[in-house]
């Protein structure tokens, strides 16, 4: 056995990450590694890969337990990582970014450009013979690009295992096709391949091995063969009742927003949508699907968009964000610190920034009373039930649970017609997830509509009147009521379209 | 108490600096008319880092002050000898410098060019322009007397030139600090994106701001012009990194790491503070220098090592 990795357990901050995963991966063969967003499996990689030390459990290699520390130790022991955010030098081609942190061939003191291109020839020829090697690699394709790393893990004498965090979420069909070859060829060179993907097909047509984990452990191995897709949806779902409550509104009144052929996606589809009074509607798709930049583009932050979207029947124009908070519009978004929180500045005034106008010393004159300001925080924090010393402070001073309350916060003081939440709880404790969900649902019974989006599957069955289940740019399933269940979610969303193998190319 | 000189503290370093020079030369420079003095020698830069403490508020660089001033003080000139009346060339002056700093903030602001690059390349088209005007030469001449007095003199008992600065802090104090305009640019500068998700419109905010920056360059070019009664097309290029060296120093006043406009001045005092106290000490200006770069460094260094601590 190449790699045996058996009951590793990591804990960040009380939270298990990694709650007994075992995985064994033989030389030669691809081995799919699958579960939804947060079960464990990039913390499971950091291991092999030397960025996160585990609590207890063990790595062996070949038989022979090898605590693995640093990034340079997992090399040493042949395992090569692409991740999924590409990391080459954009205007360096494939020969200059195989070099990259390496030792360069030298003639003399002078880079030996020959050398260079012959070791990067040769472990391209291994998976990729017609890749084109001179171009700069901006220039490249997607799947191209992914080739090159690939070239890039090869290069080096000694790699054994290459692991491959969802290498093909961004490609088209006959690019991926063209990546399926590939790996088939590096397994046949007797390299073993970690092969992580949301999309099922692809893993019961090119793996041969899989390991299913759920909650941070893992919840079924064995061969690919003989097993079916309803197989690993049922070890990635298990069958608990979700912790939190249920208790979706259900009253829906009159359209409040309408969307109609709003791009989505990569490949220029587009999605039309209708929520109503008092309605939750949760989108669910894997991450990458394009999921944030679709509520971007509900909320007005792109200028230049297709489609038609509608605000209680005004039409709402690309890039007008200030047209959707007169009518009514707030928006949460998904990157608290990123889009969200104006971190050097107060609590109070963070909270006040979408409404400085109520806020003034006299009407119809710009200037700021800051008695207001406090007032407006204080006002906030009691209602909202935020944990902080005092509205002076800065927001980063504040738990996660906390600062997400600010991003509410923010956009009380006046009626909300239509919310707009992306991962409204993303690293939030559980408690704070119970307050904030209590939140929307408050919001939604004083008739407002919410869009929320979430990779949390409790949190969209515990908010959700209606579920859109996204797969491929497309909706792949509408869910009301009792049809609102892990299994046919999770089915949905990996509902992919037929791959065409193409050929040759 | 460590909190508190870390708000104050460069405050109190430029009392200490102003107690070290009074007790080195208590004839000269401790003097209640020395210390007026320096009010009015520091106002010309203290008006132009005082603009640029609007454009850094929304975090952003505009590097063509220096040229705005040149501009402001060659261009004002141009006017008279064309014979237009003062008050209406003051003016003129302002609205045209406004312009052209507006359509820098745009460009940075609606394009998202880097404002480095951005008001590098306005700064070299305005310097051009104000050559291409006075065609390279230096302009006197032709000044009304009316006009040389707003930079001459005396007004209610304090020099009349330490009004301008007064007024001009006053302003964009109220700007940033007590008005919603303020607000959106501290939001804007603390996080671009998060300001404008939550609905701040940054594209006129951030060309308001630059084409304030650029009048209050322009101004200074003015007041300039009336103080030595003529304008040189490189007379503004002494105000780019001092004027920078005021803001940064002020960045480390009062509020954490922000550009505000009193830590500005507080900036703009110790550096015109050292200089005058270092004349009257008879230290030579080549010194000077190197003494006010060393000072900057030290202030800065020290910020940042007691952040680190």
């Amino acid at each position: 056995m190449l790699l045996e990795v058996r009951d590793l357990k990591k804990r960040f901050s009380g939270v298990r990450a990694l709650d007994g995963v075992d995985l064994q991966v033989e030389a030669g063969t691809v081995h799919a590694l699958v579960g939804e967003n947060g079960a464990g499996k990039s913390t499971l990689i950091k291991a092999l890969s030397g960025l996160v030390t585990p609590n207890s459990g063990t790595i062996s290699v070949d038989g022979v337990t090898r605590p693995i520390s640093s990034v340079r130790e997992a090399e040493a022991l042949g395992f090569r990582f692409i991740h999924q955010e590409l990391s080459l030098v954009p205007f360096f081609n494939a020969i200059e970014n195989g070099f990259v942190g390496r030792p360069y061939p030298l003639k003399g003191p002078f880079i030996d450009q020959a050398a260079m291109r012959a070791q990067v020839v040769r472990a391209a020829e291994l998976i990729a013979p017609d890749l084109p090697l001179d171009v700069p690699t901006s220039r490249l394709t997607t799947g191209q690009k992914q080739l090159v790393e690939i070239t890039r893990a090869l290069m080096t004498q000694g790699a054994r295992l290459v692991v491959m965090d969802e290498p093909s979420a961004s490609l088209s069909d006959a690019e991926a096709a063209r990546l399926h070859k590939a790996i088939r060829a590096l397994a046949d060179q007797g390299v073993a391949v970690i092969f992580i993907s949301h999309r099922l097909d692809e893993v019961l047509s090119i793996c041969d091995q899989y390991t299913v984990l759920r909650n941070g452990q893992t919840t079924g191995t064995g061969q690919i063969a003989g097993t079916t897709r309803d197989d690993l949806i049922r070890l990635m779902t298990g069958h608990e009742s979700a912790a939190l409550a249920r208790t979706a509104p259900q009253v829906v009144g009159k359209p409040v927003l309408q969307v109609e052929a709003v791009p989505f996606g990569p490949e220029g589809e587009t999605i039309s949508l209708e929520i109503g009074e008092g309605e939750i509607l949760g989108l669910y798709g894997l991450v990458g699907a394009g999921r944030s930049s679709f509520m971007k583009q509900i909320w007005g932050a792109r200028r230049h968009a297709g489609g038609r979207i509608r605000l209680d029947g005004k039409d709402m124009r690309a890039g007008q964000i200030l047209a959707r908070i007169a009518a009514g519009g707030a928006y949460v978004p998904e990157d608290r610190r990123g889009e969200g929180l104006i971190t050097q500045r107060s609590i109070a005034e963070n909270l006040a920034i979408a409404n400085l106008r109520s806020m003034r010393k006299v009407p119809g004159l710009p200037l700021v009373d800051d008695r207001r300001v406090t007032e407006n925080a204080e006002a906030v924090r009691s209602q909202l039930a935020v944990k902080m010393s005092n509205a002076t402070a800065k927001p980063l001073t504040l738990s996660g649970g906390n600062q997400q309350k600010l991003l509410f916060g923010r956009w009380f003081g006046r009626p909300i017609r239509l919310m707009i939440l992306d991962e409204p709880t993303r690293g939030v404790d559980v408690g704070a997830k119970a307050e904030i969900h209590e939140l929307a649902r408050k919001m939604a019974a004083t008739g407002a509509a919410v869009l929320m989006t979430t990779s949390d599957m409790d949190e969209l069955l515990a908010l959700s009147s209606r579920v859109l289940v996204m797969a491929g740019g497309r909706i792949t399933a509408e869910l009301t009521g009792e049809e609102i269940a892990p299994e046919r979610i999770v089915a949905a969303a990996f509902a992919h379209t037929e791959r065409k193998e193409t050929t040759g190319s | 108490m460590s909190n508190l000189f870390g708000k104050y503290g460069t405050l109190l370093a430029l009392v200490a600096i102003i107690v070290a020079f009074a007790i080195a030369s208590p004839g000269a420079f401790g003097t209640p008319g020395n210390l007026i003095n320096i009010t009015q020698q520091m106002t010309l830069l203290a008006i132009v880092s005082v603009g640029v403490t609007l454009v850094m508020a929304a975090g952003e660089f505009d590097l063509a002050t220096a040229a705005f001033v040149s501009f402001g003080g060659i261009f004002v000139m141009v006017l008279f000898a064309a014979g237009v009346p003062s008050p209406i060339a003051f003016v003129i002056v302002l609205v045209v410098a406004g312009c052209f700093g507006a359509i820098s903030g745009f460009i940075v602001a609606r394009f998202e060019v880097l404002s480095f690059i951005a008001t590098l390349a306005a700064g070299t088209i305005v310097g051009g322009i104000t050559f291409y005007m006075c065609d390279g030469a230096t302009l006197f001449g032709g000044i009304p007397t009316g006009f040389r007095d707003i930079a001459r003199g005396w007004t209610i008992g304090l020099p009349t030139l330490t009004w301008w600065l007064v007024g001009v802090s006053i302003l964009v104090w109220i700007l940033l600090d007590k008005i919603e305009f303020g607000r959106r640019l501290y939001a804007i500068g603390g996080n671009r994106d998060a300001a404008r998700l939550a609905g701040v419109r940054v594209v006129p905010n951030m060309v308001t701001a630059f084409a304030i920056s650029a009048m209050l360059s322009a101004l200074v070019g003015m007041l300039l012009t009336a103080r030595i009664g003529s304008a040189n097309p490189t007379g503004g290029s002494g105000y780019l990194l001092n004027a920078y060296a005021g803001v940064f120093l002020g960045m480390t006043a009062f509020r954490d790491g922000e550009a505000n406009v009193l830590g500005t001045l507080v900036g703009a005092a110790i550096i015109a503070v050292i200089s005058n106290g270092l004349t009257i000490l008879g230290v030579s200006t080549f010194l000077q220098d190197i003494i006010t770069g060393s000072i900057i460094l030290a202030a800065v260094l020290v910020r940042r090592i007691g952040k680190e601590a």
